[in-house]
């Protein structure tokens, strides 16, 4: 999932563009023979690579859909009928969602303040936002149960108040992909300016916020959004040292006594990762600054 | 409609100061342009009015209210961006609306005051398109409805008109003057365009490093300029080496010629001095046309035409003729002459020619070389004579 990059481009169908782009296509046909073919290194390369990645799936269907003598779906049905499933899913869901929706809420206006009032600060958050990479989860995990941990005056683990050491986790984990989405997509549009024009006309800075800004970097929310509920959903290690059942942590543990349902479940989590992938490159398509515009002048 | 006054207002960035000393009074209904050159701190005087600086010292007073201390969005003023910053998720029409809605106005209200204004701007037909499908005019007219909609007591434009290509420059400055005088508002409008200041202002601020330089009407500013930075400024102006006879009298000389002027009065006896004189007022004389009539005469040689339209410059580098003739002109300077380009073919590069500079239309300032700035181009009236 970390390894994903995105690139998206398209194409901005006005008619000026329609009607130019149907001139460069009739060039192009008329001089394809000075068109660079694909070399085959990179058709190699890319079969490779496509084999690579498809074969273990491929694998794990066929082990995942069979029960050892033939061809079935039965352990997918086990898989989704189990009680675990649903209440780890449930429970991973409850989690991402949760926080992707304090990491927005907290982000978007902290990013937002950096750009337009505390410009000196950017180099601290930055910074900040930086660390999760630097510390590796089970680090992480380590920290918080020594930290918040039995043998601690600030006992969290073993109070009500337990989920919020993985709540906390979780944003921490996620603020990398949060702030730089929201932040790109706040350079891309003049901060300063749109929010100079809200204040001429009346606005109150929340308003401007709400109303403004907001909109305006709406594919930034929802990239960072998405990014974030992706890396909560696949997140092992956190929940698994805190000792919450969450979907990936069940994943792990129905592949060891039930490994024919276990690869079916991988496969659906697959799906789900690729889903919010999809999701994500849709989203950098229409994002400006991924976007390819042909044509003539507007 | 509102009075603007700005009583002494000073800004620094840092030990570099922006502004200093900046006293003027809008009267209601007037539109009044600031302009100078990059640097000359109008973009901050405005922004200092509009509330999105704060000043080192001194005061914004709208209607005898002391609104410094107030946040831009309690000031009542309207403003226009020089990249117009429309809200890109909203259309034209919901642009327009955002400050009534902030106002809390009525929707029938809201409503029927966005139509109105988009009537009055020719944006009917694009009432629900959003600013990327606008075309850079239609982006302006859009942004001034926006300001004027909330009915502001002061409008500011920031160089509304700099990102728009030259022809529809001149049409919407000419809509930004009719909307202005129609609709009653105060207007400051900042520019680096000096035929914009001059073709729609009332009055205009010249500023230089942070300063008034000098504040009149275009037609004083132009023919009149009281500094040596204005006449460099506005306009190609020629600025001829003198020396005060008789500062009381108005009696300069030069080449042992006398020629009385105006403007000598506050002239020390005996100083260097210079005399102004635009391009256009200077008349070649063809050989029928000797006479003096008590002008100042100059030949020389033409060392290049530079075509400009509807005239043609000259520009002509003084020959000596002789003793009696002992020019004060350094070689180097040359004089610009402009005649009607239908003209032009008489006096090729290369000829001779003597020209006349009436002094009925020139005006003597005190010469201090040190001031004077390299005379900078006005966007449309081509290049000025070069620097003593």
């Amino acid at each position: 999932m970390s390894g994903t990059s995105i690139t998206g481009e398209a194409t901005e169908e006005t008619l000026p563009a329609v009607v130019a782009g149907a001139h460069a296509a009739g060039a192009a046909r008329r001089s394809q023979n000075r068109k660079p073919r694909t070399p085959i290194w990179a058709v190699v390369v890319l079969a490779v690579s496509v084999v690579y990645f498809l074969l273990p799936l491929y694998a794990t269907a066929v082990f995942g859909f069979s029960t050892g003598k033939a061809f079935t779906l039965q352990p997918l049905f086990d898989g989704l009928g189990d009680d675990g499933f649903h209440s780890a899913l449930i429970l991973s869901l409850t989690y991402s969602i949760v926080t992707t929706v304090l990491a927005l809420v907290v982000v978007a206006p902290t990013a937002y303040l950096v750009e337009l009032r505390f410009p000196r600060l950017r180099a601290i958050v930055e910074f900040l936002t930086i660390l999760p990479f630097v510390i590796p989860p089970i680090i992480l995990a380590v920290g918080l149960s020594s930290v918040y941990g039995i043998n601690s005056p600030v006992n969290l683990i073993s109070s009500d108040w337990a989920p919020v050491l993985l709540y906390g986790g979780y944003f921490v984990l996620t603020l990398p992909f949060v702030f730089r989405a929201i932040d790109n997509a706040l350079r891309a549009v003049d901060v300063r300016t749109l929010s100079e024009a809200a204040e001429s006309l009346g606005a109150n800075p929340t308003r401007t916020f709400l109303q403004v800004i907001v909109p305006s970097i709406s594919l930034g929310l929802v990239s960072g959004a998405l990014l974030a509920f992706t890396t909560a959903m696949g997140e092992f290690t956190l929940a698994a040292l805190l000792g919450y059942p969450t979907f990936p942590v069940y994943l792990l543990n129905v592949n060891e006594y039930s490994p024919h349902v276990g690869k079916a479940l991988v496969l659906v989590s697959f799906l789900i990762t690729w889903a919010g992938v999809i999701a994500l490159a849709a989203v950098a398509r229409r994002t400006p600054g991924t976007r390819v515009v042909r044509g003539g002048p507007m | 409609m509102s009075r603007l006054e700005l009583v002494n207002v000073c800004k620094s960035f840092g030990d570099q100061p922006a502004v200093s000393d900046f006293n003027l009074t809008v009267e209601n209904g007037e539109l009044v342009s600031f302009l100078g050159p990059s640097g000359c701190g109008k973009t901050t005087t405005l922004r200092i009015t509009a509330g999105f600086e704060a000043p080192d010292s001194g005061a914004v007073i709208v209607d005898g209210i002391d609104v410094t201390d107030l946040t831009p969005n309690k000031r009542g003023m309207g403003m226009v961006f020089q990249g117009y910053a429309l809200f890109p998720n909203m259309t034209a029409a919901e642009n327009v609306e955002f400050g009534l809605a902030v106002r809390k106005r009525a929707p029938a209200e809201r409503r029927a005051r966005v139509a109105e204004l988009l009537e009055l701007f020719g944006l009917s037909h694009v009432a629900g398109s959003y600013p990327h499908h606008m075309s850079g005019g239609q982006q302006q007219r859009v942004a001034l409805a926006r300001a004027v909609a909330i009915e502001p007591g002061v409008l500011l434009l920031d160089e509304p008109l700099s990102a728009v290509d030259a022809k529809v420059r001149e049409e919407l400055r000419t809509e930004i003057r009719r909307m202005v005088t129609q609709l009653g508002i105060t207007t400051i409008l900042v520019t680096h365009d000096q035929s914009e200041a001059l073709s729609i202002s009332d009055r205009v601020v010249v500023m230089n490093r942070g300063a008034i330089e000098e504040v009149g009407t275009p037609g004083q500013i132009y023919a009149e300029p009281r500094s040596a930075f204005t006449a460099g400024f506005i306009g190609a102006m020629n600025e001829i080496p003198v020396r005060v006879v008789s500062g009381a009298q108005g009696v300069v000389e030069r080449a042992g010629r006398r020629v009385t002027v105006q403007g000598a009065a506050g002239l020390a006896d005996g100083e260097p001095a210079l005399l102004l004189v635009r391009p256009e007022l200077i008349e070649p004389l063809n050989a029928a046309n000797g006479t003096l009539n008590g002008d100042l005469t100059l030949t020389g040689r033409v060392e290049v035409q530079t075509f400009l339209g509807a005239t043609t410059r000259l520009l002509v580098r003084e020959v000596r003729q002789g003793d009696e003739n002992q020019s004060v002109l350094p070689s180097a300077r040359r004089l610009a002459v402009d005649v009607p380009s239908a003209a032009a073919g008489n006096w090729p590069a290369g000829s001779e020619v003597a020209v006349r500079i009436p002094v009925g239309s020139s005006r003597v300032i005190a010469d201090r070389s040190a001031v004077s700035p390299a005379p900078s181009t006005g966007s449309t009236t081509g290049p000025a004579a070069p620097p003593a």
